[in-house]
């Protein structure tokens, strides 16, 4: 069980998908003006991934890998589907959110109005993508390490986006020169929280 | 989207993304099918690089790495990877893959030694996922150059390995036993220390 | 016609729109790799508003987001497919980074706001002019770090080493992910002091 715990841990401190990848900077750049919002779209973002990671997980390990195939028949041994990776998972992803759209809306309305207007945004969230590529690349051994590695990334994201929002609150009332305004700032604050996040380099 | 705002029946709709599929799947099928053969020379190639590396062929352009490999490298038989190579220098040398696993995903490396229970000739390691992950710089010359002339063996014949371990921990392990770990990359260095142990069985 | 220079500096994608930045920087630590990534984009960000556009009015509007999606995808597989097979080396480095040029904003954003209500060649070059502007960021922050992280550009030292000599050390942090939104928001900074002196 410890190698989940390491995964989590790390994938929400060190290689936190912002900090150190700088995926999912479009829409962490766009919806941080306030905590609350940009709470909001964390949940989400932690969510789909949560949800996206282990389906492409078991998708590549049973469909598209060298060899994935021999479940079917060991003559498919030598067949090798990995290019088709990226459009199966964009399009794994995007059926997800569409469905979970739909299902969160028939059966919790309350959640379907707090996450309800993020979950288009999400499908070409970068972050969602990137994980997903991640998780192909870094071969985990079974579906719960994929489940793990994707709600640390998500948590990971939630934090760093509601660290951020909370900082640009602040920024409101301080005293910028005026061609840092708006997004200078905000690359240059996201830059020093990374600085900030590589003190957990050392766990 | 004033210019496509004509509607389309749901029959269309289906045509139209099957059309669409199909042909993407079979350009992309083309692709990959007519790049595969250079794909994989690339990787034979860069494989016979690493090896040429870490026995000492500074200078070795991937056009020339296969050509030169296939001339001083010999695979020996066995489950293993293990070559037997004539090193830059000229002395015969022993190649030996190892297989471990770093934090992220799959790490590995050549070992090459001047022979039976001698010091390390030089190291290179690889690791899977090519992401610019912090601290997993094992990879680096900086890392590996740490390798070159320690000993498999301690002063009584006895198997240790190259321990990779933290500056100042377990003293008792002899310094030409040891490397230092790369700090801030614990688990990694670990990693590497757990899979050079598999020389063990076939460092003889 | 009239060549659209805009990108390349006052409509900047990544500085002025804010598009694009996501799976950019990380591979911005030396400048190889970033002028491939740069190239890459260029590439799939022109022909996707190409073929786009040439097929604007037979795309059922219900379904164009994943029209798109489709076509940008297999572009970028047809990429990676390339740059797999003649460097690569840089492939080995950028891994997961060209996939990830799918989810890139401003291929879409450039798709929906310019392609799909222009001809053909305006499209072209809008999508070309666009990538360009992109990769000119990456390839200033790439400069930039390798040379003051690295001491190196495109892999050939270029600091001599009397200056090392005297004391002068590479900036480790140069190479630190960090380091290439700090420079970027440097860069925002420089180009709006310089709009609005022009006012």
């Amino acid at each position: 069980m410890n190698g989940l715990t390491d995964i989590f841990v790390r994938s929400v401190f060190i290689d936190n998908m912002i900090f150190a990848y700088f995926l999912g900077m479009c829409s962490y750049l766009a919806v941080s003006k306030n905590v609350k919002t940009a709470f909001g779209l964390g949940i989400a973002v932690t969510f789909v991934l949560a949800v996206t990671v282990p389906v492409n997980y078991l998708i590549d390990k049973y469909l598209l890998r060298e060899g994935a195939l021999t479940w079917i028949n060991p003559d498919f041994a030598n067949v090798d589907l990995s290019f088709l990776s990226l459009i199966v998972f964009i399009a794994v992803i995007a059926g997800i959110v569409q469905l979970l759209e739909m299902v969160i809306e028939k059966f919790t309305p309350v959640l379907y109005q707090a996450l309800g207007i993020f979950l288009p945004l999400i499908a070409v969230n970068c972050a969602i993508l990137g994980c997903s590529l991640f998780m192909q690349e870094k071969n985990f051994p079974t579906v719960a390490h994929s489940f793990s590695y994707a709600l640390g990334s998500g948590v990971g994201w939630l934090l760093a986006i509601v660290a951020f929002a909370a900082i640009r609150e602040r920024l409101k009332y301080s005293d910028i020169p005026k061609g840092l305004q708006g997004n200078g700032i905000a690359y240059i604050i996201t830059g020093l929280l990374g600085i900030g996040f590589m003190a957990f380099l050392g766990i | 989207m004033a210019a496509g705002m004509k509607s389309f029946s749901n029959k269309y709709i289906f045509f139209y993304i099957t059309v669409l599929v199909v042909a993407v799947v079979a350009l992309l099928t083309v692709v990959t099918l007519g790049l595969k053969p250079r794909q994989t020379a690339n990787r034979t190639a860069d494989k016979a690089m690493q090896i040429l590396h870490a026995a000492g062929y500074q200078d070795v352009t991937s056009d020339k790495a296969v050509a030169l490999f296939s001339r001083v490298a010999e695979k020996k038989t066995g489950e293993r990877e293990v070559y037997g190579i004539r090193c830059a220098d000229g002395s015969p040398g022993v190649v030996m893959r190892v297989d471990g696993k770093g934090l992220w995903g799959a790490i590995w490396g050549y070992v090459v030694l001047d022979g039976e229970r001698s010091p390390v000739k030089g190291v290179v390691f690889s690791h899977r996922s090519g992401t610019p992950g912090l601290g997993a710089n094992i990879a680096e010359e900086n890392f590996t150059s740490r390798f070159v002339g320690k000993k498999l063996y301690d002063a009584n014949g006895n198997f240790t390995s190259v321990r990779v371990l933290q500056k100042g921990k377990s003293p008792d392990v002899a310094l030409d036993n040891r490397v230092d770990a790369i700090s801030g990359a614990t688990l990694t260095s670990k990693g590497v220390d757990k899979m050079l142990q598999q020389l063990n069985n076939e460092g003889k | 016609m009239k060549l659209p220079l805009g990108p390349l500096s006052k409509d900047n994608p990544i500085l002025v729109q804010v598009l694009g930045v996501c799976s950019a920087l990380a591979v911005t630590a030396q400048l190889k790799p970033a002028v491939v990534m740069a190239l890459s984009v260029t590439v799939v960000c022109a022909f996707s508003n190409l073929i786009i556009s040439l097929i604007r009015n037979t795309i059922p509007p219900r379904i164009r987001i994943i029209v798109q999606l489709l076509v940008v995808s297999t572009l970028v597989i047809v990429v990676d497919q390339f740059l797999q097979a003649y460097v690569y080396e840089v492939s080995k480095m950028l891994s997961v980074f060209v996939g990830l040029i799918i989810t890139n904003c401003i291929i879409m954003g450039r798709l929906e706001a310019f392609a799909l209500s222009h001809e053909p060649l305006p499209s072209f070059m809008d999508g070309m002019m666009n990538g360009l502007g992109y990769g000119l960021v990456l390839a200033i922050v790439g400069c930039l770090r390798e040379l003051l992280g690295s001491g190196t550009l495109w892999n050939h030292p270029v600091i001599p080493s009397s200056l090392y000599a005297a004391g002068y050390l590479n900036n480790g942090l140069m190479i630190l992910p960090p380091m290439a939104l700090i420079l970027v928001g440097s860069l925002i900074w420089i180009l709006n002091s310089k709009k609005s002196k022009a006012k």
